[in-house]
Order: structure tokens, then sequence, then C-alpha cells
């Protein structure tokens, strides 16, 4: 290996490229752009500003903050529904005026008074919502009129109360406690808000209702046309927030116990800054609690810390503004691009060299021939896709199609055809259970069983979460091939974690180890994954011992064994290191050894550029897949090999006129049927010198 | 420098000169079926070149020229002892035959016997044209021999030259150098009409020399020889289509690096005369078959495409060997009395049609 082939080989190994892809693709990754600009402000103000960090400052900026989530949770409601409230400020200012007259004028008691409060915020809301969702107002104007309405009734109670708040006693110390007191450890309007703060995010996260308001925010008319209240669910995001704002009211007044004319002027705007700078869409559909607390922090520190560095209060709103043009800018091409970023890195080859490719010519093993040439086609034209072929003990064949059954040719001519059992997705592997149930690997479900009475089973859909990865791969994407050992588990093969079915060609261009071989077992209906890391594996088939399978992995180009059991049990090892081109499914043949399908052969070209990541990364990004470099799946093969490696025999068609590709193969009664994913045909060739007995489900479970 | 970095953006993007993009078959170039449904077929594997000499076609392959001798088969006709890299008829007075050595024969006319040198050092003759008083001469590229254009594709020369050969004093002259492959030649009036293979494009030179204009560019293949057309305008052969997996390799000169040191030639991602013969040859998605069928659509390294041209050298028509076809690698043609033979080299075939109404329909 080359110098430069070692260093390719070290960076490969040393980056990770593909968690980058697999990050974006999480939803959490929204958040990422509004943590950093909080991780900003931390560090300029926090630098710039002496005793930024010290507790009375904290004590200080926490209270507020406290109230000031609310807002901004409010916000976010009405905001996560495709709405917009404005008058967030004033309801902000009406909670403070009436809780603090029903309480030191009209003297109420603290839970009447709350309640009234609270009551008094909703009832904005509800004509909010009752304007803006049932009588379809824009949310814009009618919250707008509303802010100015609801700011002239406070100033009207102003006038008339004002003094008497100032001159009376409100004598409660629960009621003091609501501004001044803590708990855990933190004042109680942090403690309150945070617990809304999680409600809510519960809420919008897992409950129905949330599910409701975010579809209406993400598109209203389908949400209207899958059945959901839309009116209501925009009218009741609104009463949410003016109850909240009022409550962020009632801290405020038991805080600093004064009504003053200016009280909550201007709060829409920082409140609107700091819920789409934490990223909460405009347009509706997108946003979280978590999201407007960060948001809420962030503001809370920009505007506290200008405040304190002695900017003048103009200054302090022109930053503002800029902060929130840049915030609905980032929020708009964020959510533009980030499908073009996902794309543009998601797909990421790997250094995969393969030793050079054995000859298939001159006396090599794999010498070219013309031993598929008699091949009989049976159903050409009539079945779409066999991926995999199987017969019973009554000769019929059982083949999966691309339209998701499992069709069966019927004996002894198989001119006649049945649709056995319709599964959907995309039937692969298959195999016999000792019980005479058909076993399936369906790719996009999982693993299936068909019973004699055309029963469709689910048996598993998904396997243990693995700890350390990103995506989430406890769903089986693409269940492969499988086979039963002797004691009824089923060990089958998922061929990648990271791609669909249809998408396989991308896996061969990143050619890493993304699949894995998992084991079902049915006494305890459990599914654990048993080998990972394996670059798309694919036929499976139990050894004569009993304790072992043989599995190959298609990219890899090469074929190994598992020991499930015995001495060597956990074991891999090698069976042929080295193959000419990509390996398919494995099954028996009736003298003890093994047949094994090539689906297709490597190229120098290709073999070539799993040298180069970069190369392959590029063309994925540049060019069309159709014009995409392929592994050669035109030209195929069969082999016979033996247990220790050794290759017994090859058969090939060449020119591919007769089956033009090979995906299994199966021995039945001397003669060998053959299946192809993207055939039209199941071929059948007869076998000179085989046990014409010989059948699959005989030597597995020994019926006769 | 600001070129430079232009250039590093337009790498990491995929822009400018690092856009891949093919144009498609469209228009005159709609894609049809027509080279494969001429029914006048007459294989022979290895022809190159074409020309119709006293009414009767002449082609070559490899060292030999061939006649059809009864119309039913080719026959051998005159052997030499290299290549012949083109031929040309004259008139009456003869067919021009040029040889890899520099050899110009004059062969079966009444100039029968003459011989012309072609300028020392030029070793890739890839056309000729002809007129009353001189021989024009296309060499593809100074450095690569006519045989290894896939190789000088690859390393994306532009060493080619245009070259006239005075018929009374044998003396010649350079008309143009630094031409991408120039692969087909055809004299227009007082100017040449040279089509610039690995820039696509059709180009026009005063016969008194001078710059190259385009005439027509971004053509969907690799453009080689014309031929003239009887009632004006010109045949235009393209001998390989264009394709994005090949423009990517080329635009990536890492792979192409190691794939020229350690992929055998056949097997290259380079345009190919006929391609698919053989499993080592590099396969694309869209090639993979489906239901047993190569889709006609597929994405290919050779296909069959020959172009009419107008008498402003546009196309107004073309005959086509799509992906699934058996007539690729068109390289030459000629017309006689509204009939036109298509010398396809991939497939080793010489295919006949009718220009006009005929068995295989209306081209013009």
């Amino acid at each position: 290996m080359s110098v430069s082939d070692t260093l390719m080989r070290w960076r490969y190994r040393a980056v990770p490229d593909h968690l980058l892809g697999e990050i974006l693709t999480k939803r959490w990754i929204d958040n990422a752009i509004p943590v950093l600009i909080l991780m900003a402000v931390v560090t300029v103000f926090g630098s710039a500003i002496p005793d930024f960090f010290g507790a009375s400052s904290l004590a200080n900026l926490l209270r507020q903050w406290g109230e000031f989530s609310l807002l901004v949770l409010a916000l976010m409601i009405v905001m996560v529904a495709g709405g917009i409230d404005l008058s967030v400020g004033s309801t902000f200012a009406l909670g403070n005026i009436v809780a603090l007259t029903l309480m030191s004028v009209a003297e109420w008691t603290m839970p009447a008074a709350i309640a009234a409060t609270i009551a008094c915020g909703a009832a904005v809301g509800l004509v909010n919502g009752i304007l803006v969702g049932y009588l379809r107002l824009r949310a814009f104007l009618t919250t707008l009129v509303t802010l100015i309405i609801v700011r002239a009734i406070v100033d009207m109670l102003l006038l008339k109360y004002s003094v008497a708040i100032a001159g009376g006693f409100i004598d409660s110390d629960a009621w003091y406690y609501l501004g001044e007191g803590f708990l855990l450890g933190m004042p109680f309007s942090v403690f309150m808000t945070l617990v809304i703060a999680a409600i809510l995010h519960l809420v919008l996260s897992r409950a129905r209702a949330g599910w409701h308001i975010l579809a209406t925010g993400g598109s209203r008319r389908s949400s209207h046309n899958v059945g959901i209240p839309v009116r209501r669910v925009v009218c009741i995001t609104y009463v949410v927030s003016g109850a909240l704002c009022a409550l962020a009211g009632l801290l405020f007044a038991s805080r600093l116990g004064g009504a003053g004319a200016d009280t909550g002027i201007g709060l829409e705007i920082t409140a609107l800054t700091a819920a789409v700078l934490g990223g909460n869409s405009l347009g509706g559909g997108r946003g979280s609690a978590v999201k407007a607390l960060i948001g809420a922090i962030t503001v809370m520190i920009m505007v506290n810390s200008m405040v304190r560095l002695g900017v003048s209060s103009g200054a302090n709103s022109l930053l503002l503004g800029l902060v929130l043009l840049a915030a609905v800018a980032i929020d708009v091409r964020w959510l533009k691009n980030r499908h073009k970023l996902l794309s543009n890195v998601y797909v990421s080859p790997t250094f995969a060299p393969l030793p050079p490719a054995p000859a298939t010519e001159g006396d090599s093993p794999y010498a070219l021939n013309d031993k598929l040439r008699p091949v009989e086609l049976i159903g050409l034209g009539a079945i779409d896709g066999p991926e995999d072929v199987i017969l019973d003990d009554d000769d019929h064949i059982y083949a999966g199609n691309r339209t998701g059954d499992i069709v069966r040719f019927l004996a002894p001519d198989y001119t006649e055809q049945e649709i056995y059992a319709h599964i959907g997705g995309r039937p692969l592997g298959m195999a016999f259970a000792a019980d005479g149930a058909l076993l399936v690997c369906v790719g996009g479900m999982g693993l299936y069983r068909v019973t004699k009475a055309r029963e469709v089973e689910k048996l598993t859909d998904e396997t243990n979460r693995s700890l350390f990865t990103i995506i989430d791969d406890s769903r089986l994407r693409l269940a492969d091939d499988l086979d039963v050992a002797p004691d009824g588990r089923i060990y089958f093969s998922e061929a990648t974690v990271r791609y669909d079915m249809h998408e396989w060609p991308v896996d061969s261009l990143e050619a890493r180890g993304n699949g894995r071989i998992i084991c079902y077992d049915p006494k305890t209906d459990t599914t654990q994954t048993i080998l990972k890391n394996l670059v798309f594996p694919n036929g499976i088939c139990m050894t004569h011992d009993g304790q072992s399978f043989l599995f190959a992995e298609t990219w890899a180009c090469r074929v190994s064994r598992y020991y499930f059991a015995g001495p060597k049990k956990g074991k891999v090892e090698p069976v042929i290191p080295n193959l000419p081109g990509y390996p398919d499914n494995i099954n028996r043949a009736s003298d003890g050894t093994f047949w094994l399908a090539l689906v297709g052969m490597r190229t120098p070209s290709v073999d070539l550029s799993m040298r180069m990541p970069g190369f392959r990364k590029r063309m994925a990004r540049r060019i069309a897949p159709d014009e995409w470099l392929y592994p050669n799946i035109n030209t195929g093969c069969v082999v016979r090999f033996d247990e220790t490696g050794q290759i017994l025999d090859v058969m090939w068609d060449l020119g591919g006129e007769n089956h033009p590709m090979i995906t299994s193969m199966r021995e039945h009664k001397g003669h060998l049927y053959i299946g192809g994913i993207s055939n039209n045909r199941i071929g059948r060739l007869r076998l000179d010198g085989a046990d014409t007995g010989w059948t699959g489900p005989k030597s597995y479970w020994g019926r006769t | 420098m600001i070129g430079a970095v232009l250039r590093a953006i337009d790498n990491l993007t995929g822009r400018g000169d690092a856009a891949v993009t093919v144009p498609a078959l469209d228009g005159a170039l709609r894609p049809n079926r027509r080279l494969d449904e001429a029914r006048t077929r007459w294989p022979l594997p290895g022809v190159d070149a074409i020309a119709v000499l006293f009414g009767s076609p002449v082609a070559s392959a490899g060292t030999t020229l061939y006649r059809l001798a009864d119309g039913t088969a080719w026959q051998p006709w005159r052997k030499f002892n290299d290549r012949i890299a083109c031929i040309a008829a004259i008139g009456d007075e003869g067919l021009a035959v040029v040889l890899d050595t520099g050899d110009i024969f004059i062969e079966g006319g009444s100039s029968e016997g003459r011989s012309y040198r072609v300028p020392e050092g030029l070793r890739c003759i890839t056309a000729i044209a002809t007129s009353p008083t001189a021989i024009f001469l296309a060499n593809g590229s100074a450095t690569n021999p006519a045989p290894d254009w896939q190789l000088d594709l690859m390393q994306r020369n532009a060493s080619g030259s245009i070259w006239r050969i005075d018929r009374v004093s044998g003396k010649s002259q350079r008309l143009a150098d630094g031409l991408a492959w120039p692969a087909g030649l055809a004299l227009d009036g007082d100017t040449i009409v040279v089509s610039e293979a690995w820039k696509h494009r059709l180009a026009r030179l005063p016969l008194t020399g001078g710059e190259p204009v385009a005439v027509h560019s971004d053509l969907p293949g690799y453009p080689g020889r014309l031929a003239p057309a009887e009632d004006g305008g010109a045949w235009l052969a393209i001998f390989a289509p264009r394709c994005q997996l090949v423009e990517f390799v080329l635009r990536e000169r890492a792979y192409k690096t190691r794939m020229i040191a350690e992929v055998p030639r056949p097997f290259w991602i380079a345009p190919s005369l006929r391609s698919g013969r053989s499993f080592y040859e590099p396969l694309q998605g869209g090639s993979v078959k489906q239901l047993g069928l190569l889709k006609p659509w597929a994405p290919t390294l050779s296909a069959g495409l020959c172009v009419r041209l107008d008498r402003g050298f546009q196309p107004t028509a073309s005959l086509h060997s799509r992906a699934d076809g058996t007539t690729h690698g068109v390289t030459d043609m000629a017309e006689h009395q509204g009939r036109i033979f298509f010398a396809a080299s991939g497939d080793g075939v010489v295919v006949a049609c009718d220009a006009g109404t005929g068995e295989e329909g209306s081209l013009l």
C-alpha cells in the first residue's frame, strides 16, 4: 500500500464523516444556532461587564427572566400555531394593574385575585382568539388593535386606581412570596416558569393537543383536511397566551408592587425578538419551549447588559431591532437550506480498498464458461423481481416480488402461479421454519412469517438501540436474508442502517460497515443485534455443524463464518476473503457444500474509486444517480464452495441473455432454481450428478 | 490569482468550468433508431473511413481498402503496409488514401500512382478534405497517435492542427494550431469548417489561415468527420456521446491520473466506439438491466449518431443508435445519389439509408 493510501486510511479512520450528516437529520439540530448565539452573547458581555456572573447580578436577572420568559412562551405558543400576538405587552400591563387593584384596593383574597387576574388575561386572549381563529381576521392587525385597546384600558384603570394602589398596603406574606421568595434555591418566578415550560414542552411534543397546534402551524389546510378543528386550535393558543401574559404581570406586581404608565411598553418587540432568536419559526409549525427559553435568556442578557454598560435607551432599541432582523433572516435561510446542506453532507464514502480481484480466465477457479446457457425460464414476463426463490416439500416455488407479494408457482410444470400471501414492502430472503411456515425478510418492514394457513405475522421490526450511534438504529430498514438455527432462532442480516431499500446504490458508494446481523428468538420473542459494522451483509446460511453460519458482505466481496455456539462462540472467521464479484445469497448444496450468488462483478474503475473516497463523494454530489459509477451488476455467476472456502465450481452465463442478474439460487431435487432482484423470470437448471432426492427442508429439518 | 480563487470556488460548487452538464438530445437531435432500423447492413469489422468512388462505396478497415463488389459483401481491394488514417474521393481522379506513415496515395482513378507526403512530425491524421488544387488534413494531436484518442481526451490536450498541401508543388502550410482534436474537415467556399472534438464544436477557418470562429457549439457528443451532402450542407459523424460521468472524471485529476496508470484502457471511464461488451467495463446506474432489458435511454459510453447539417452548418436532422442499439461508433459517412453510407466502427458494420423519402422514412 502506498504512502498516500496509508494516509488516506488513517484520515478516514480518524474522522467519522458520516456523523455530521446524521446530526443534521436530527430535529434538535434546529437549536444549534440559537445556542451558539447564546454562547456568543454570554462570552461578549461576560467579558465586557465586571462581576457579570456575580450572585446579586444573577439573582436580579433571574427574576426578570422568569416574568419575561412567560411572555416569550405565550408568544411561542401562538407562533407555533401560525399566528402572532402583539398584545402580550399590554396584557402583561393589564395583569399587573388588575392584580394590584384587586389585592390592595378591593382587598380580595389572594387565590381569588390570582384567578381573576388570569381570567382577565384569558379574556383578552379569547377576544383575540375569536377574532383571529373564528372570524379569520389577520393576526397581525387584530392583535395590534387589541394592543392599543388594552393599553387604553390600562391607562384608564391607572388614572382611577394608581393613587389608591400607591397608598394601600397588602398584608399577605404569600403575596410577597410570589415576587420575592425562593423555592429550591431559585426565585419562585423562575421555578414557576420552568414548570410551565416543562408542561408546554410535554404538551407540544407528546400530547394530542400539542400535535394539533404544531400541525395547524405547519400547514393549516392539511390540518383542516385531516380533521383537526383548526379554528378552535388557533383560538385556544390565544387564550393560553393571554393567561400566561396576565400571570407574568401578576408576578411583576408582586415583585415591584407599583403601577406605572410605562409598564410593559415595547415588551412585545422584545418578546418577539426572543422567540424568533430562539429558533421559533415566524411561519409556524416549528418551535418549542426550550427554544423560547433560550431566546429569552439571550435577549434578557443583551438588554440588561446594555443598560449596565450605560448605553442610551435609543441605542438599546436599535440593537434589539437589528437582532430581530438578523434572527428572522437566519430563520428563513436555515429553513430553506437545511435540506440542501443535509443532502450535501449525508453521503460520506469511506476508504474501502479491496485486494486485487481474482482473474476470470485461464486456470483461475472463476474461469468463464457457459454452464448457465441451458437454463429453462419459469414465469418469464409474469414475475417482477424475484430476489429469492424457495421450494417446499411439494415442489412448489415461492418467490417475492416488487409489489410485496409472495408468489407461488405450482408444481410440476410451474406454468400456473398464484399470490400466496401479500405482505407489502419488498420481500427478500426466505427460509422455511421447522413447522413449515415461510419466514421472510421484508425490506422496509422487518422479519415476517407466513404460516401454512397463509396468515401473515410480524415477527420483529426492531432491535436494541445502539448506545453510541446518532441515528436511531432500532428500527429495521433493510432486512435482507435469513436462516434458521436448529434451535429455531432466526439469524438475519440488515444490509444498512443508514439507507432505505431503494437507496442501496448510495450505500455501495459509502462502502462503510453500515450493516449488521440480528438474531430473533421466537421462544422469548426478543430481538438482539449480534454483529455490527458489516459492509452490506447479505446472504446467510447455516453450516452443517449447528454452531455457525456463513454470511456474505457484498461491498467487501467476502464470505465469513460466525460461531453462535460451541467452543468458538462469538468468533468470526474469514472463509472466502476475496471474491471477483459482489456476493449475495448463500444456500446449501446437496453434497454438503454451499451455493453462492455473485450479483455482479468487480470492475477496475470501481475498485480504484474504492481507494478514493473523495472522488465518490464528489460524484454523489455532482452527477445524477442514473449517471453514477455502479458496481457492475449486469453480469453475475453462481459459485459453489465448501466450508474451507475452496471454490469448487463456477457457472456463468456469458452475455447475460438468459439470466441477466443472479441474486439467489436454491437447489431442489437435482435442479438449481435461480432468482434475480431485477429479473422478470426464474431460472431452472438441471444439475448433473446431484442427489435428485435432496431438498432444503429435509436438509434442515430431517423430514422426509 | 483571482482566476485561481474563482476556479477553486467553481470546483467546490460545481459551477463554471467544473460543471458537468451535458446538453440534452433535443430539437434536431431528438433520439430515434434510424441507424438500427436501416435494412441494408454490410458487416466489416474494424471499418473506419468510407468514401464513394465511381458510384460505389469504398471503405477502409485497418490496413486494407474494401470495395462493395457486387453490392452484397465487402471485398479486399488494396492493401497497404500501415493503418489507413482516412480516405477521400477527388472527383474521378481517384481516391486519396492517407496512411499513418504519412504517405498519401491516389488510387484507382485518372491520377492513380501520384503520391504526396504529410509534413514531417505529424502522426495523428484524423480527417482529409480535397479541392481541385489542394489537400487539407487535420492532425488530431501533436503527442498522441490517432488510435490513442481516449488518452488524448483524458489529457485534455489541445495540440491539433490543420494543414494545406498544394497539389501542384506538394508544399505544405499550416492553417491553424492549438485545436482540441480536430477530427473532421469540410470545405465551404473560401473557408474550411473543422469539428473540434474535445471542445464539442464546429469552427470555421479562413483558407488563408487565422483564428477559428465557432459555427455550432455545445454538441452532446464528440464531433468527428464531416462529409459533403449532395444538396448543400454536410453530414457530421458524432463518434461518441458525452456523458456526465466522463465529464466529471475529466475534472478529477487524481482519479484520472491513477486510472490512466492502473486501469487497462478498454475498461476506462471514457467514451468509446463500442461499450458494454465486457463486465470489466464501468457501469452506470441507469444502465442496470431491468427485467432483462437495457433501457434505450440508459447512460452509455458509446452510441451511434450522425447529424445532417444545413448550409450554415446547423443541425436539421439526425440518425441515432441508442444505448441498446447495434450501430455504435459512427466514424464516417458518404452520400451518393440520395443514398448515404454510414461506417459504424464500433459495431464493425456499414449501413445504408435513403436520404429522401424511402423505406426508412424521410430524413429532411
